[in-house]
């Protein structure tokens, strides 16, 4: 793409994003949210094969409907109550309406499916901008709700746990598999939304960290199927030390990052005494342990007997700049000990 | 719920219907979604009637057709680039990504 529009998107797509953070009146952030969508169009089908198309077709019209139902349910709170300031949403029907947009804006269950069939068709620096930049907005739009009525976070949040798991589970393309970690997660940090919003920022902070570190790893080897993370031992070494971690941190596993968020929510509900949706949350999130332990198992475990793939490829000098990606996987597995520290630096 | 609010929801209920079932082609798809702006346009627009008096943010029906013209031209984009990859654009031709 020619250099000037390919800056003018990347602008707007951080223009769009400011404008949201920085807007007080539902009509800004509103409007914040539709220039991320239209910014992000031309970068996801810029390779302009049939599968980048057909994701890019199908990732606008779930944005358009719910950019469309956010305004709907922004206007008729308009009606009622005469109010367009964002902090000052009362709990009533178009709260839960905006909730639901927001929902599918970041793809939580039950408004999911278009997220993995999304991430599949997109190459994988795309998916990333999709999976971390692209949440930003709606998520700081939740956050500023303030529930105090917790069902509808509580059934979005258990729904997507489950599904997040559940879907995952058959899959061998990488994207889709990020895809539903990616609910999954999400999940987790709605669940805790009404009860603990701070909690709900660290649940999403520990998982930009997390996606932006697994998603680095496959793009250095440019691996997009488990088939083709097995061959990884022959390339880069490290990686199958580095990559396993992570994933067991996004499977929440002390005592790496990813135990966190989950260990302070389930405190959470169980001080709120919701210890049975603390329990059904925990179990459900084995089923995302699964499949990460899976490509773990595929990347790490298993050896051919002969040496195939050892012998072809050229042992080149290669310039990866993976300043980003080393700083990320240091922090998704060795964060576990500063707790206190972090959760001294929200606001508890 | 005042008349006006009835009006416009039900006509936004309705586009959204449309575009949640839509069964062949991508174009009606298109077309109500810009139902959808439609209606939300002629509810912004009632609102600085009915409620705001002064008038002062007026311009708010006009920003929101400028971003659903941005939105249009955006899916027709995606329609004609939809026709040169998929050859046709009927819905359950796009069905690449499932596997």
């Amino acid at each position: 793409m020619a250099p000037p529009i390919y800056s003018a998107l990347i602008i707007s797509l951080g223009l769009g994003t400011t404008m949201t953070f920085a807007s007080t009146h539902w009509y800004l952030a509103w409007m914040g949210i539709e220039i991320n969508t239209l910014a992000i169009i031309p970068l996801m089908s810029q390779n302009h094969t049939p599968r980048a198309t057909e994701a890019t077709t199908k990732y606008f019209f779930a944005q358009a409907t719910a950019s469309a139902t956010l305004l709907f349910a922004s206007i008729s709170n308009a009606f009622l109550t005469g109010e367009w300031d964002i902090l000052q949403t009362p709990n009533t029907l178009t709260s839960s309406l905006i909730t639901l947009a927001l929902a599918m804006k970041i793809g939580l269950a039950p408004l999911h499916s278009w997220m993995p069939e999304v991430m599949q068709g997109l190459s994988l620096l795309n998916g990333l901008i999709l999976s971390t930049w692209q949440k930003l907005a709606p998520l700081y739009l939740i956050y500023q709700i303030q529930p105090t009525n917790s069902n509808i976070f509580i059934t979005l949040g258990l729904l997507s746990i489950i599904v997040g798991g559940w879907g995952g589970f058959n899959q061998v393309q990488l994207r889709k598999i990020l895809a539903y970690s990616s609910i999954a997660h999400l999940g987790w940090m709605i669940l805790i939304l009404s009860f603990s919003p701070p909690l709900a920022l660290l649940t999403i902070l520990i998982y930009l960290l997390m996606t932006f570190s697994l998603f680095s790893s496959f793009m250095l080897t440019r691996t997009t199927h488990i088939n083709s993370l097995a061959t990884t031992w022959a390339k880069i070494p490290i990686l199958t030390i580095s990559t396993p971690l992570v994933l067991l941190s996004l499977g929440g596993l002390p005592p790496l990052t990813g135990f966190m968020p989950k260990w302070l929510i389930l405190q959470e509900l169980t001080k709120q005494d919701l210890a049975p949706i603390a329990a059904l949350a925990a179990l459900s999130s084995l089923f995302s342990l699964y499949f990460y332990l899976r490509l773990s198992y595929a990347m790490t475990l298993t050896m051919p007997p002969n040496n195939p793939a050892g012998t072809l490829p050229w042992r080149l000098n290669t310039r990866h700049n993976t300043t980003m990606m080393s700083l990320t996987t240091t922090s998704t597995i060795c964060l576990l000990p500063v707790t206190p520290a972090i959760m001294a630096l929200l606001p508890f | 719920m005042t008349p006006a609010h009835f009006a416009f929801s039900s006509a936004f209920m309705l586009g959204l219907a449309g575009l949640a079932f839509h069964r062949t082609h991508f174009i009606s798809a298109l077309l109500c979604l810009e139902g959808l702006m439609l209606s939300l346009f002629i509810a912004l627009s009632l609102w600085t009637e009915l409620f705001n008096l002064t008038h002062n943010s007026a311009s708010m029906p006009m920003i929101l057709l400028a971003f659903s013209a941005c939105e249009a031209g955006t899916g027709l984009a995606l329609l004609v680039a939809t026709t040169r990859t998929h050859s046709t654009n009927r819905l359950k031709n796009l069905n690449l990504l499932q596997c």
